[in-house]
């Protein structure tokens, strides 16, 4: 009986490994156990032994070379094991099967037995058995599912079963084939794209570390977004008085640094805000300094460039910084050391257009703030409508780190602040 | 032409060790530069640099990139029986957690697990470390700097290959760094000898615990 060894995961959860060197040849005899190759992944050498006893019949993959798991490595020919005991041998390694009664159902229940990752696992198939089919767990079902399963044409190891313990019904077959014909039916639908209705243009790097960074936030944090307006026509009065003091000195003050500054503070009064998580050592990193970052929109793509210590600069502080990271930005001028170590995020996406957003948190840190396009509508002040000028606030944070409580009350900072303006030069 | 060496350094000797863990904690007397199982010399290392100043080379056996050790690094080898093969990332996990158990003990403030395998201070590297792995035994080591120049890493090794998640693209200067330039001034002595207790016989129980729970 040939036996057909696959590449196995070794556990670090990457899918490739490169062959190191090879410990057997084409005839070799080998027993269980004995060292067949080794092979590399990014941290780790190991030494891959042979599930089997029997003689090696062919290698696959040359030194250096890189292989995806569940490749074959080799194939054993295993001597003396044939017929019934060969398939007996197969099933030993493949599926370790259970046969039990199932409770309320009429006839037997088969369940899959769970598989080890390394090294003698569901990576070993008979050689004959992998040209047929790959039973690699078998669904559990009633005898009359499977009849069914089988008249309609439908493997039912593929169907997902509702029944009790994950069990295959009869409905289940039905649903499975309904969904198969139509997707069948709807592929069969799509025209024929034309090459020239499509173009292609390669990722650029940036492009790859955004849509990296931006899949890792996704998958890792859990995403929580809260929304708000704030009141700012004593932030605008501010803001013109300066503006123009300011300009004689060269230096351009727009709404960002004060909402730098009000973000800063609020940041200082809320340490969870300011924080990162960390899982794999149980413990909280609570950051004693305050790095923002501005995600600026480039034609490269985004970029999210840092303003340091935030918190220890004035407003007009913030302002020279600002210009100082735009005018980089705008000359692609920014370097990795402009953009490393922030510890809080904000995106003025506003200054383009749009009103709310969900940010994506800039991964580990704890929140984004979105800043919308300014709005304007009536207010009650006293009696009397008057105009009211609105910054929409759209405020995402890791919700494993800050609990919604949390973030209503450093939402509330700062929108106070932001609100009235004088009060961060106060404090 | 550089002649690669084969790995004869005193830490894999600990490989053929019968005990239940075992370690070997040790101070380099000169430079050496370790290629990792697949890297090439042509591409991992600036070849004119390491030849005109005749560092040797050598390839180890285990995983990862291209390393360099000096007087002013440790290096820290554990290897230690095992009957199931787990996760690698837990093996490292847990020795590395042991060895920023130590350093914590000297105030070293804001160590974190990075990447597969690294320890760093805050986003900085200061321990690299890789496994290579027989059906029986387990050989891990690794490389702390205690207080090497990290402009010498640039002068003798390229950007590697690959690299992890958190590097994102930093020049060796920009991404590695030592205790002392930290501003942890710890007794290369002292320290080391507190991390071969660590992981000393009478404590071997509870490591062989902690690798094979």
């Amino acid at each position: 009986m040939r036996y057909i060894f696959k590449f196995p995961d070794i556990g670090e959860g990457l899918d490739e490994g490169t062959i190191a060197e090879w410990y057997v040849v084409k005839g070799q005899q080998v027993s269980s156990g004995d060292a067949l190759v080794k092979m590399e992944t990014d941290k780790v050498v190991t030494d891959i032994p042979s599930p089997k006893t029997g003689v090696i019949a062919a290698v696959y993959g040359k030194i250096g070379e890189t292989i995806k798991v569940g490749d074959p490595l080799v194939e054993i020919e295993m001597e003396g094991i044939a017929g019934a005991a060969a398939v007996a041998e197969v099933q030993k390694v493949l599926v370790e099967e259970v046969v039990e009664e199932g409770a309320g159902v009429v006839g037997t229940l088969e369940v899959a037995g769970n598989n080890a990752y390394m090294p003698a696992s569901e990576e070993g198939v008979d050689a004959d058995a992998a040209h047929v089919s790959k039973p690699v767990k078998k669904a559990l079902a009633t005898p009359v599912a499977r009849a069914m399963a089988k008249e309609m044409g439908v493997d039912i190891n593929l169907v997902t079963g509702s029944g009790p313990a994950g069990r295959v019904m009869t409905a289940d077959i039905k649903k499975y084939f309904e969904s198969s014909k139509r997707m069948e039916d709807q592929a069969k639908q799509i025209p024929q794209l034309a090459e020239d209705r499509i173009s292609y243009k390669p990722l650029s790097q940036l492009r790859k570390t955004i849509a990296k960074n931006m899949i890792n936030s996704k998958h890792s944090a859990a995403h929580m977004t809260m929304h708000e307006e704030v009141e700012i026509s004593e932030l605008i009065r501010v803001r013109e008085k300066y503006k123009t003091i300011l300009a004689a000195e060269g230096i351009k003050l727009s709404f960002l640094p004060f909402i730098l500054k009000a973000v800063a503070l609020s940041l200082k009064k809320f340490p969870s805000l300011n924080s990162e998580i960390d899982m794999e050592n149980n413990r909280m990193v609570y950051k004693n300094y305050f790095n923002i970052g501005i995600a600026v929109d480039t034609e490269d793509g985004l970029l999210v460039p840092v303003i340091y210590d935030a918190d220890k600069l004035s407003i007009k502080q913030l302002a020279e910084k600002v210009t100082e990271i735009a005018d980089k930005a705008r000359d692609r001028k920014l370097s990795m050391n402009d953009m490393k170590d922030g510890t809080f995020t904000i995106t003025n996406y506003g200054s383009i257009g749009g009103i709310f957003a969900t940010p994506v948190i800039n991964y580990p840190q704890a929140g984004i703030l979105g800043i919308g396009r300014l709005i304007e509508k009536p207010i009650f002040r006293g009696e009397e409508v008057v105009k009211g000028r609105f910054f929409p606030l759209s405020l995402s944070v890791d919700h494993r780190i800050v609990d919604g409580g949390e973030v209503t009350r450093f939402v509330n900072t700062l929108t106070a602040y932001l609100n009235d303006p004088v009060s961060m030069i106060i404090e | 032409m550089i002649n690669i060496q084969k790995y004869i350094l005193p830490d894999l000797d600990i490989m053929d060790s019968t005990e239940a863990v075992s370690a070997c904690v040790w101070q380099p007397d000169r430079t050496y530069l370790v290629l990792g199982q697949s890297n090439k010399a042509e591409t991992s290392l600036d070849m004119v640099a390491v030849l005109a100043d005749q560092i040797t080379v050598m390839k180890r056996p285990s995983g990862g990139e291209t390393v360099i050790l000096t007087p002013n690094t440790i290096v820290i080898a554990v290897s230690f029986a095992t009957e199931t093969l787990k996760n690698p990332r837990a093996y490292f996990h847990t020795i590395n957690e042991s060895i920023m158990a130590v350093l914590a003990q000297h105030g070293v403030k804001n160590l974190l697990q990075k990447g597969i395998s690294d320890i760093a201070i805050g986003e900085k590297k200061i321990l690299g470390s890789s496994i290579y792995r027989k059906p029986k035994r387990v050989l891990y080591h690794a490389v702390l700097n205690m207080a090497e120049d990290i402009s010498i890493i640039a002068k003798y090794i390229r950007h590697p290959a690959k690299e992890p998640d958190y590097r994102q693209g930093r020049s060796h200067a920009e991404f590695v760094t030592s205790l002392m330039a930290e501003g942890y001034e710890i007794h290369i002595e002292h320290l080391m000898a507190e991390i071969r207790e660590r992981f000393a016989p009478e404590n071997n129980g509870a490591m062989a615990v902690l690798l094979n729970g």
